[in-house]
């Protein structure tokens, strides 16, 4: 008999015979229509058909068989004995089409009562072996495993013999299933292991019906299922098989057969093909594990441990953590030559269920990352990039950061940890590191003691260095020095330096002493980093003031500690100057800016506690800084208003004259700014520096508190002096506008001192006014053709503002413009400049003079 | 020509209770035409009488003259020799059995006589094969002047429990001997086979098993077949080999160590048990045939010795 040529020509093939079949049957020629079925069987000969084409034919043929099949049961005794029909089908010549009838016939056989069942089932599976063409030999037994199965399925007497007919079944259709990987030429290699994959669920089927047949008889599972599976599992050596096996087997049976069997399952992973990923085993296995947690009601350990029991579990193999520790150290001696790509995952995975099941066990998870640090150490080279994402994934497992308390605490107490993060690329450190500080730091986490502080410096190190680049100039400075200080100059924001810093912030003591020395550690640490430390010492210094407030609260709250805490301030203090020294130090001209605000707040601060002294000495620093560093003529101007604005709060700097000396050099410092408009500003702010005016805060009042200090005649000077430089000032525009200002600071001081102690009076302001005036009126005439410009309804507006920079306000754009030189724009647009601003001066002391009596008297 | 020469006498021969008794149908080769035509001869065994009777029919108002009527049971060995150059047939009688039925006379009605062989001994089996053939008839004989009237009936006959007296060695034991051999082609192929016995009767089951111990090949299917050689003649012997089972057991390639179980079941076959006799030989032969992919054939064959037995 032969096959038909193409797959379509089978179908119909198959089509036709089956309808001669179902008509003989109709009319009672069994002989005839076991014929027609054994010329459609042949169908299934052809050697050239696709697992995919074959799955085809063969639905067809099993449909075709069934009604066969139910034929025959309805007619067993009554036409024909299913014994000897059994026997008579074997006469057909051809092998495949005879094991299908045989097939076919036993097993409708079987479903009458009086069958010899076993002999039947026996007498199937071993002719079957006749089939030795992987694809046909195994459908041919998947169609024995489908016939068989309702049989085996309500004949439950005999567990053990059904579980073994599957059992073999299912080591032939492996066995015939890895064969299938041999054949035909090599360069198909590829296309056939897809095909395989193809009919996977062919030998996985007979896994699934094991595992309906158990059910809950564990002791069947140990002793007759799982040895002799994983027996054939690891002898077929098949890394296609092994895979897809051991997968199956994980799912399919229950979640506390795979707690019983651990061990028996993890060390059958040990004697696979080389070339299988074990850790996609273990980790299904992990998942499945974990997820029996989750699929238990109540999933305390109790229970659980209880139910165990109730399977004739034992204790020891409750302990997974233990198992799969003992599994790893054996995989280790057994599989030295696993690649760390490997074994990552696979750590992972254990880590995974670690966690899950013992959540609060650090010690497992200290023992498996020293596990593969010492893997890592062994792999003698430096790993390679690529593999980032896998350590990056091992150390940030999901389940250690979802908890960031935990994740802490791993960090505080697994020494390995630290150790494989350092074995890294810096890279690879960088974002790791960086991923746990913004975890640690978003969870309100407090460090408290040095321990602790001392191992998330140590984790952050490669941050704390820096970039690999910045030690690359360092080490060749001399050549780069000046590269080196442009690129101090540079601020960019550096996030994980950001995150560095906020270390700093979420350390806590409780004791100012501790809590000091974990900011000292911190200080410490950062220093290592060079020139970073231009963003992270800031927030240390923020926290020792935060310490020496705390101090003086703690020190009014309890005058007994008084003496000692006033020690400890000034400590305290000393600390911040260190700091700030070591800026200043390391970091250059780049940030003296920033050094300046911080001595300058600092000393505020030291004021704020009463402490002069040490107020004056920051100041002086703040000084030194300004005379030997502020360089640019925009930051001194901004850095003398900065001084001004600390210095009229200050209260305690008055023995010695300290405050005096301050003041006036100051003032001095500027008058000799660079520019005109610099020098007039500066000094007229700095006449406030005599002219003390009430804290609330510090109980001060006006009119009640007598001993301001307040220097009428010097603030006069000053205004006087500022008024000279506006005077002096060649352009117009910012001369009046300078002038404008000068009348509005005139007015303040008119408001808020008397006459005689201010010394700026009427007669002055009138005077001041009326030089402006005459100003304008001369401004007035530079204007060009006014009467030849259009009106503009529209027109563009400028602004001086308090600093000197000029704002644009453009009617087409929303946004203002800010720029620090004269725009260039056409004169008739400055002009507007100063004379809106006096005239809005004006109307204000015009407004003043209804509530003040005094204001009438300027003149108008 | 028989129109014209139309035999005076019809005769007729019914053997006693010929319609109960057990017939073979056995193809019929002389028929060109129809495979599926075959002729159905009543069985007898070794020692079975014969008997029946003989209608001698004459055509009404017909007279008859005759030398006198004779029956005979005879067997014959059928040898055809395919020679080079001219085909021969031999003919051997070992059997003739005669009776005279009936005197000289004149047959004027038609008359039936009884006869009876009482006992005969019928030393082979009924046997029909490409170049032999065994056969017994009865023969009726009116003899005449002219040409005698003859008229033949064959009958089959069937030889039970006639194991081979050739094989000594299996008749001194009962149990029967598993056959077992051991055979390969030097580092491409190695295997066992075990049938469980040698000697089977005819409705038997062969059941044995291959065990593949080496394979290199690429075998694409694996057969067993049943040969029945027929030899004849004197030296040079004439064979003539008929297959008479294929049975495809194995599709596909097996590996080291896999064991393909044979069961063959003879019962439906038409078989021919071993006849050693002076004339002719009929042994059958069990072949094992491994086809490749590259469609070479390696086979082994090995004598089985098939006997008929009653059941």
């Amino acid at each position: 008999m032969s096959y038909a040529e193409t797959i379509e020509d089978a179908i119909g093939n198959i089509k036709q015979q089956t309808v001669l079949m179902q008509r003989c049957l109709s009319q009672g020629k069994l002989m005839d229509a076991l014929k027609h079925t054994s010329i459609m069987l042949t169908e299934l000969r052809n050697p050239a058909l696709s697992p995919k084409q074959y799955y085809e034919l063969y639905i067809m043929a099993y449909d075709s068989l069934s009604i066969l099949s139910n034929y025959l049961v309805e007619s067993h005794p009554k036409r024909h004995h299913l014994a000897d029909l059994y026997e008579l089908v074997q006469y057909a010549g051809n092998i495949l089409p005879r094991l299908y009838l045989m097939i076919t016939v036993g097993s409708s056989y079987l479903q009458s009562p009086d069958a010899p069942r076993e002999e039947i089932l026996k007498d199937m599976i071993e002719m079957c072996r006749g089939v030795q063409n992987p694809i046909r030999g195994l459908f041919l037994r998947y169609y024995l495993s489908q016939r068989t199965k309702q049989f085996l399925e309500t004949d439950a007497q005999d567990k053990k013999f059904c579980v073994n007919f599957i059992i073999t079944n299912f080591i032939e259709m492996n066995k015939l299933w890895v064969r299938l990987q041999h054949q035909g030429p090599l360069r198909e290699r590829e296309q056939r292991t897809r095909e395989r994959k193809e009919l996977q669920i062919l030998i996985g089927a007979n896994l699934v019906r094991l595992s309906q047949i158990v059910e809950n008889d564990f002791a069947l599972y140990t002793d007759e299922i799982l040895p002799l599976v994983l027996e054939q599992v690891i002898q077929c050596r098949d890394v296609v098989s092994q895979e897809y096996l051991l997968d199956v087997i994980c799912q399919v049976f229950p979640d506390e057969f795979h707690l019983g069997t651990l061990s028996e399952l993890l060390n059958a992973t040990l004697k696979l093909n080389p070339e299988v990923s074990i850790n996609k085993v273990v980790l299904t296995l992990v998942d499945r594990l974990n997820g029996y947690l989750d699929r238990q009601e109540n999933a305390d350990e109790q229970s659980i441990s209880e139910k165990l029991k109730t399977l004739k579990i034992s204790d020891e193999s409750c302990n997974l953590f233990l198992v799969f520790w003992k599994y790893l150290t054996k995989l280790n001696e057994e599989r030295p030559d696993l690649s760390l790509q490997e074994l990552a995952p696979l750590i992972q995975g254990v880590l995974k269920l670690s966690l899950r099941w013992y959540p609060a066990n650090i010690k497992n998870v200290d023992v498996l990352y020293n596990f593969m640090l010492e893997k890592c150490k062994d792999y003698g080279k430096p790993i390679p990039e690529d593999w980032n994402y896998l350590f990056q994934d091992l150390l940030l497992v999901q389940d250690i950061i979802y908890d960031p308390n935990f994740l802490y605490t791993v960090i505080t107490q697994c020494h390995s940890y630290q150790k494989l993060l350092s074995l890294q690329s810096v890279g690879l450190q960088k974002e790791v590191v960086k991923n746990i500080l913004e975890l640690i730091s978003q969870a309100e986490i407090r460090i408290t003691s040095k321990d602790e502080l001392e191992k998330v410096l140590l984790i952050c190190e490669s941050v704390i260095k820096g970039s690999p680049t910045s030690t690359e100039t360092s080490t060749s400075n001399l050549m780069l020095d000046n590269e080196d200080d442009l690129d101090s100059e540079d601020w960019v924001i550096q996030s994980d330096q950001e995150k560095l810093a906020k270390i700093s912030h979420i350390c806590y003591n409780k004791s100012i002493d501790v809590h000091a020395e974990l900011l000292l550690s911190c200080k410490n640490w950062f220093y290592r980093g060079g020139k970073n430390i231009k963003y992270t010492y800031p927030a240390i210094i923020c926290n020792f003031w935060r310490l020496i407030r705390k101090c003086n609260l703690k020190a009014r709250r309890k005058p007994k500690l008084a003496k000692k805490l006033s020690a400890m301030t000034k400590q305290l203090f000393k600390y911040v100057s260190r700091c700030i020294n070591d800026m200043f130090n390391v970091c250059g001209n780049g940030c003296s800016d920033l050094i300046y605000k911080l001595n300058l707040q600092t000393a505020s601060l030291a004021d704020q506690l009463t402490l002069g002294e040490i107020a004056y000495d920051f100041f002086s620093q703040a000084f030194t800084i300004f005379e030997e560093s502020l360089s640019d003529s925009r930051t001194q101007f901004q850095a003398i208003v900065n001084m001004a604005q600390i210095l009229q709060k200050t209260r305690f700097l008055y023995e010695e004259s300290y405050y005096d000396t301050l003041i006036t050099r100051c003032t001095l410092h500027g008058s000799k700014l660079l520019k005109k408009q610099d020098q007039c500003r500066a000094v007229y702010v700095c006449s406030h520096l005599w002219w003390a005016t009430e804290i609330s805060l510090l109980g001060e009042e006006e009119g009640i508190t007598e001993n301001f200090f307040r220097e009428g005649k010097r603030v006069l000077e000053c205004l006087q002096r500022s008024l000279r430089v506006a005077d002096s000032i060649m352009d117009n525009v910012q001369s009046c506008e300078l002038m404008v200002e000068i009348l509005n600071r005139c007015c303040y001081y008119f408001i808020h001192g008397d006459e005689n102690a201010t010394h700026v009076g009427v007669k002055y302001i009138n005077g001041l006014i009326e030089l402006i005036e005459t100003n304008l009126k001369s401004l007035k005439m530079e204007e060009s053709g006014t009467d030849a410009e259009p009106i503009q309804t529209s027109r563009e507006h400028y602004y001086i503002g308090i600093d000197g920079s000029y704002i644009h306000q453009s009617p087409i754009n929303s946004v203002s413009a800010v720029s620090t030189k004269p725009p260039t724009a056409k004169i008739n647009d400055l002009i507007p400049v100063p004379t809106e601003h006096f005239e809005r001066t004006l109307k204000y002391i015009t407004e003043q003079g209804e509530v003040d009596g005094r204001f009438k008297a300027l003149i108008m | 020509m028989s129109l014209f020469f139309k035999s005076p006498i019809d005769i007729e021969i019914l053997f006693d209770g010929e319609e109960s008794r057990k017939h073979v149908e056995i193809p019929n080769t002389t028929s060109s035409s129809a495979r599926t035509l075959k002729d159905r001869y009543p069985l007898y065994e070794d020692g079975e009488s014969l008997s029946g009777i003989v209608t001698l029919r004459v055509k009404e108002g017909r007279k008859v003259e005759h030398l006198g009527v004779k029956v005979s049971l005879i067997g014959t060995v059928d040898i055809s020799k395919s020679g080079t150059e001219y085909k021969k047939r031999s003919v051997d009688n070992f059997l003739c059995l005669s009776a005279d039925l009936c005197p000289q006379g004149e047959l004027v009605h038609s008359q039936s006589f009884p006869f009876s062989f009482k006992d005969v001994e019928k030393r082979y089996e009924s046997y029909k094969g490409k170049n032999v053939e065994v056969m017994y008839y009865l023969k009726v004989t009116v003899l005449r002047k002219s040409t005698d009237i003859v008229k033949l009936k064959r009958f089959w006959c069937y030889l039970y429990n006639s194991i081979p007296a050739t094989h000594t060695a299996a008749t001194s034991t009962d149990e029967p001997k598993p056959v077992k051999l051991d055979i390969g082609i030097e580092n491409c192929l190695h295997i066992e086979f075990e049938y469980s016995k040698s000697r089977y009767t005819l409705k038997d089951v062969i059941v044995g098993r291959i065990y593949f111990l080496l394979t290199r090949l690429k075998v694409k299917h694996m057969e067993l077949s049943l040969i029945t050689r027929e030899t004849c003649g004197l030296e040079p012997n004439q064979l003539s080999d008929s297959t008479s089972i294929r049975y495809e057991i194995m599709d596909g390639s097996p590996v080291k160590g896999e064991t393909i179980p044979i069961r063959l079941f003879l019962g439906g076959y038409d078989l021919v048990p071993n006849v050693t006799s002076n004339y002719f030989n009929i042994r059958n032969y069990l072949s094992l045939v491994i086809i490749d992919e590259d469609g070479r054939r390696y086979f082994k064959q090995t004598e089985i010795i098939l006997y008929r037995t009653r059941i």
